[in-house]
């Protein structure tokens, strides 16, 4: 993409140009795109969906360029009705319904390649082609559309496709989804499976609905979590006000009589798995996902509140969960984890990893990447993290690879010896791309008198001796009492 | 975008790279390699762009920290903490080891009740008196019971809406829940149950995960979560077939390895302890008899005793040996040990005298050994040595047409026939003989036809055949004679007689063994090449006893003769006759010319 990104450009909603008009609030409806404000500043928005409260319309704002971390619910007042609203654009539509309902040929001709670009770019791309289909088709002004009696497959596109699940009250007054559309959402709908079913272990769950967050609360031991993301938990879950997950065994409830109940019989007070580092700050435990499948399971729908890319499509089976724990007098506090495939393909030393938010930004999240990197040294493997990356797993690993690569050069360079990219990736225990990306984005691979060179920007010495002097925790290699886990033959055949 | 004007050169990864400082190059004269919107980051095309992304990636290197903004979690204000978790922890000293499921962990009923059930219980209790109230454990308890059964008697409660009737709900309630003042509060809490699954339209009462049911709708679903993973699927090639094949057998030899192994241990532990068994036995039955004895006062002498003792003590028996020769120090060191008060003197004694007697026997036979080397130590025993190659010993150069010899032939019999530069040489003087009976040996290996291969003159090979035993008879002289080792023996002719004629296996072992008493026949006395002059000198001065020799063989030969004829009942008047010829035959062709 283009560095006009930063200026909040078009980012949100489909290519190509929209029809453009005000709009009321009334005929403001799920697709469109208006100026919200967020933050004291107006901002493209998608509005992703409606519910109507007590105290007036809401309207589920995508945020143009933001993480969907920040989306929200947005009332009225917010939106700038002055402003033109961009409309879902019905030419798109109008195109797709050449291809009829079984026009199979046609189908496989014409969106393939879209479909094709779909797939590649992210979900806010994927999302927002995919939503133009069950939006509406027709300019709301225009005439009712004639539209089919609902098919049970309308039913379950308007249950499945559309965040009817937020709030009962909502879409009321919207027209049906044409049905035309289906076809449409279909396709994409099978080539996000293909996605799913090839891409690597635990790539994000694509569906619509799904970009809508679903749990609003979350009481978790001493804290109160404001989830970021769509989590699967039951259904009945979304319309508490805020549910209540067990510390230790990470069991959720949407009733706190329940949760009281079960928190007088519930006596875990650490992971249940074995201790495989201990030192004064934190602990670590390796848990198998075959053998504490609930464990694991629960620690996934908890992640995923705040992993965008995590999929729980699949079970926790074929993964170990290394997770980073605090002690107090109470027991071992969950504090962050990293899953890992039991047998990665493409040698990927971490699945998915997570500090969770009320332990965010004071260091957890290096300790966790160091220690995936150590046990990927006792491994004797190089590891690199499963992409996508999100965005602060991005500034995470980056961080740690930098102070790593840097540390490790200095010391070079103090004894004036040279390096290569290899040995750097070895003694790292990080892969040669990854070692050349950091190199990169610190600009330090220069090409000078015919030779690639390392050189270390002033700046980042200085940063990292400002660092130092903080006197940051880190894990010691020698107190980790683990072995790399064998799996049989069997169990890696049959067991997932 | 620069436009470069030098072309760099890809960068290999094993190529050693300077690390410089920026003070160590000037600055001008490099440029960066990469601009920034080249470099992988990992993140998703879509988000690569987000504006908090984009602002904290610029930031990186500057001394500004720019954040990505998340929404901030709180100290919880409702939640009481203390009283939620109110176990305190201890730390074990060691590495915490656990494997313990959620469930497991739990104490009490996976059920919880929820706020509605606890008004519903509220309720329920103050209509009863104070003693016969319901316990939030119990009333758990019974939901677990009617959710359990549920769950497993209708599993599709929620499709066809079916109610658990009360009379399963009740047997499963006496079968899980024993105490009776319980089980009477179960049907109210069925009905109540059963009110509330109704509400929830018949699902169970627990808010559960959606998993798989139906793959059409599931796929689309994001509450469907945690699907079974497709089983991998191995490319299947005929190699990997065998390789799994030899894997297969492998293990099975190895596991029957391991099998025998373990059934052979078995049989040795077994006989072991019936080993100890009769050891046992044994000892208690001598006791047995010691004691009858005493009670009877029976004083006879020790010899039943005596008997049982070396059976007694066959592990003590070995250490033994070496102390035998002084006695006084056997009679000691048997006492204590044995600790019996009756046995020890009389049975050591006896043992004593055993070992005397066996040291003494034992003794006398390595003298006469002595006597017998030094009586002998200038002769040569010819017996004692491995035979010289004689013309008996070419004969047995023909060897049976088995498989197995015909493959291999061994190379040493090969080499011995190197040295026989002329073909045995058939005695004229021998007439040829007729076989007509058969004696009992003939029944032997006889029948196989046997070859053998021998070096002629310059150098020609020849391959000697010998017919089985059916054709025996009609074959040449030569072969006739070769087939009888011992034909001079029955050379009288007196044909008229009808001499018994016996054919002997030239290999068989008595045959063998009998040769061997014969001294080095005339052909090998008269042969050159071979050292015979070197056995000739060594055997004239041994002329006497070379001489009792040949009778001692004569003897013996006349005694296997008379063994040959009993076992054949053969004629009678033969028995002696052929043996004597044989020795007045032999002597001359002894005795140096």
């Amino acid at each position: 993409m283009s560095p006009s990104a930063l200026n909040g450009e078009a980012a949100v909603g489909p290519d190509g140009p929209r029809q453009k008009s005000k709009a009321t609030i009334d005929t403001l409806g799920v697709g469109c795109i208006a100026m919200v404000e967020k933050n004291g500043q107006a901002r493209r928005a998608e509005i992703l969906s409606i519910k109507d409260t007590k105290s007036g319309r809401q309207f589920y704002c995508n945020f143009d360029n933001f993480n969907k971390r920040l989306d929200e619910w947005v009332p009225a007042k917010r939106i700038d009705f002055d402003h033109d609203v961009e409309w879902p654009n019905p030419d798109k539509d109008k195109q797709k319904d050449g291809k009829g309902k079984n026009a199979t040929v046609s189908k496989k001709k014409a969106p393939p390649s879209k479909a094709q670009k779909r797939l590649g770019k992210r979900e806010q791309s994927v999302a927002s082609e995919a939503v133009t289909p069950h939006t509406w088709p027709e300019i709301p002004d225009t005439q009712p559309p004639s539209k089919a009696p609902s098919t049970p497959r309308d039913l379950e596109q308007k249950s499945t496709g559309t965040p009817a699940v937020v709030g009962d009250e909502m879409d009321v007054d919207e027209d049906e989804p044409a049905p035309e559309v289906k076809k449409e959402v279909e396709f994409s709908r099978e080539a996000e499976i293909e996605k799913l079913r090839t891409g690597g272990s635990m790539t994000q769950n694509p569906t619509e609905l799904a970009r809508i967050r679903n749990i609003s609360k979350v009481q978790f031991g001493q804290f109160d979590l404001f989830p970021w993301y769509f989590s699967p938990y039951p259904e009945s879950f979304t319309q508490e006000d805020v549910i209540f997950i067990c510390e230790f065994c990470l069991s959720y409830y949407g009733d706190k009589k329940s949760f009281i109940r079960h928190r007088q019989k519930c006596t875990l007070q650490h992971p249940p798995g074995n201790e495989i580092y201990r030192d004064d700050y934190v602990s670590f435990f390796e848990i198998d996902g075959r053998r504490q499948r609930t464990w694991c399971r629960n620690l996934c729908l908890i992640s995923k509140m705040f992993l965008d890319h995590k999929t729980l499509y699949y079970d926790v089976d074929p993964f170990l969960f290394y997770v980073m724990t605090q002690k107090t007098e109470k027991g071992h506090h969950l504090v962050g984890y990293f899953s890992k495939e039991k047998e990665s393909a493409d040698n990927y030393n971490v699945a998915c990893i997570l500090t969770l938010p009320q332990y965010q930004r004071k260091g957890f999240g290096r300790l966790l990447i160091q220690f995936s990197y150590e046990l990927s040294k006792i491994e004797g493997k190089l590891g690199s993290p499963e992409k996508p990356l999100s965005d602060l797993g991005l500034l995470s690993y980056r961080q740690y690879w930098s102070e790593n690569i840097i540390d490790l050069l200095l010391e070079l360079n103090d004894r004036d010896e040279k390096s290569t990219i290899e040995s750097i990736s070895t003694s790292l225990a990080m892969t040669t791309q990854d070692v050349e990306h950091t190199l990169q984005a610190l600009k330090m691979q220069v090409y000078h008198k015919g030779e690639h060179k390392l050189v270390l920007p002033e700046s980042m010495i200085q940063q990292r001796e400002k660092a130092k002097s903080k006197k940051k925790r880190y894990i010691s290699p020698e107190n980790i009492q683990w072995k790399p886990p064998v799996f049989t033959a069997s169990s890696r055949t049959w067991g997932w | 975008m620069t436009t470069r004007k030098v072309r760099y050169k890809k960068l290999n990864i094993k190529t050693p790279l300077p690390v410089l400082r920026e003070h160590q190059i000037d600055a001008n004269e490099y440029e960066s390699l990469t601009t920034e919107s080249q470099i992988v980051t990992g993140v998703e095309q879509g988000e690569e762009n987000e504006y908090h992304l984009q602002a904290a990636l610029k930031g990186v290197g500057a001394s500004v920290d720019n954040e990505i903004p998340v929404p901030p979690p709180q100290k919880s204000v409702e939640a009481d903490y203390d009283e939620l978790y109110p176990t305190p922890y201890v730390e074990p000293r060691n590495y915490i080891k656990s494997s313990d499921t959620v469930e497991e962990t739990l104490k009490g009923s996976l059920y919880d009740m929820t706020t509605e059930d606890d008004e519903f219980l509220k309720k329920y209790n103050t209509k009863r008196p104070a003693n016969a109230h319901l316990s939030e454990n119990d009333f758990e308890r019974i939901m677990e019971v009617f959710e359990d059964t549920a769950a497993e008697s209708a599993p599709y409660a929620e499709v066809d809406n079916t109610f658990v009737p009360y009379e399963l709900m009740s047997q499963a309630i006496s079968h899980h829940i024993r105490e009776k003042p319980v089980q009477g509060h179960a049907k109210t809490i069925y009905e109540y149950w059963r009110s509330r699954r109704q509400a929830t339209g018949n699902k169970s009462l627990h808010a559960s995960l959606k998993f798989e049911t139906h793959q059409e709708h599931d796929d689309m679903d994001p509450y469907v979560c945690f699907r079974r993973r497709e089983v991998r699927q191995t490319r299947k090639t005929r190699a990997r077939d065998v390789q799994v094949a030899d894997k297969l057998k492998k293990l099975r030899r190895e596991l029957e390895d391991g099998r025998q192994l373990v059934v052979f241990a078995h049989r040795r532990e077994v006989l072991k302890r019936e080993m100890l068994k009769t050891d046992r036995l044994v000892y208690e039955q001598r006791a047995k008899l010691k004691e009858t004895k005493i009670k009877l006062n029976i004083k006879t002498d020790d010899d039943d005793l005596v008997n049982t003792k070396p059976q007694k003590r066959p592990k003590t028996e070995p250490q033994q040996p070496p102390r035998t020769a002084p006695h006084s120090q056997l009679r000691l060191a048997v006492r204590p040990d044995g600790g019996r008060s009756m046995e020890p003197v009389e049975l050591t004694l006896l043992r004593d005298k055993q070992a005397e007697r066996q040291l003494e026997l034992l003794n006398n036979v390595e003298l006469r050994v002595h006597d017998h080397r030094r009586w002998n130590a200038n002769y040569i025993d010819l017996t004692a040595d491995p035979l010289p190659p004689v013309k008996e010993e070419r004969e047995q150069n023909f060897r049976p047409a088995k498989t197995t010899y015909l493959m291999t032939p061994p190379a040493s019999a090969s080499d011995s026939m190197e040295v026989d530069e002329t073909p045995p040489v058939p005695e004229k003087s021998i007439a040829p003989l007729v076989f007509k009976a058969a004696s009992l040996e003939d029944s032997d290996e006889e029948e196989m036809p046997s070859f053998r291969r021998r070096v002629g003159r310059l150098g020609r090979l020849f391959i000697d055949r010998r017919p089985g035993k059916s054709r025996a008879g009609l074959s040449s002289p030569s072969r006739e004679s070769s087939l009888q080792s011992d034909r001079w023996k029955y050379d009288d002719n007196d044909d008229a007689d009808e001499p018994p004629v016996y054919k002997i296996d030239t290999n068989s072992l008595r045959q063998m063994k009998f040769r061997s008493t014969i001294p080095p026949p005339t052909t090998l006395v008269r042969r050159p090449g071979l050292d015979i002059t070197q056995l000739q000198a060594a055997s004239r001065p041994a002329a006497l006893p070379q001489a009792q020799a040949l009778l001692q063989a004569a003897q013996a030969q006349a005694q296997a003769q008379a063994k040959v004829q009993a076992l054949g009942a053969q004629g009678p008047g033969a028995q002696m006759p052929p043996a004597q010829p044989a020795a007045t035959q032999q002597i001359p062709s002894v005795q140096p010319p």
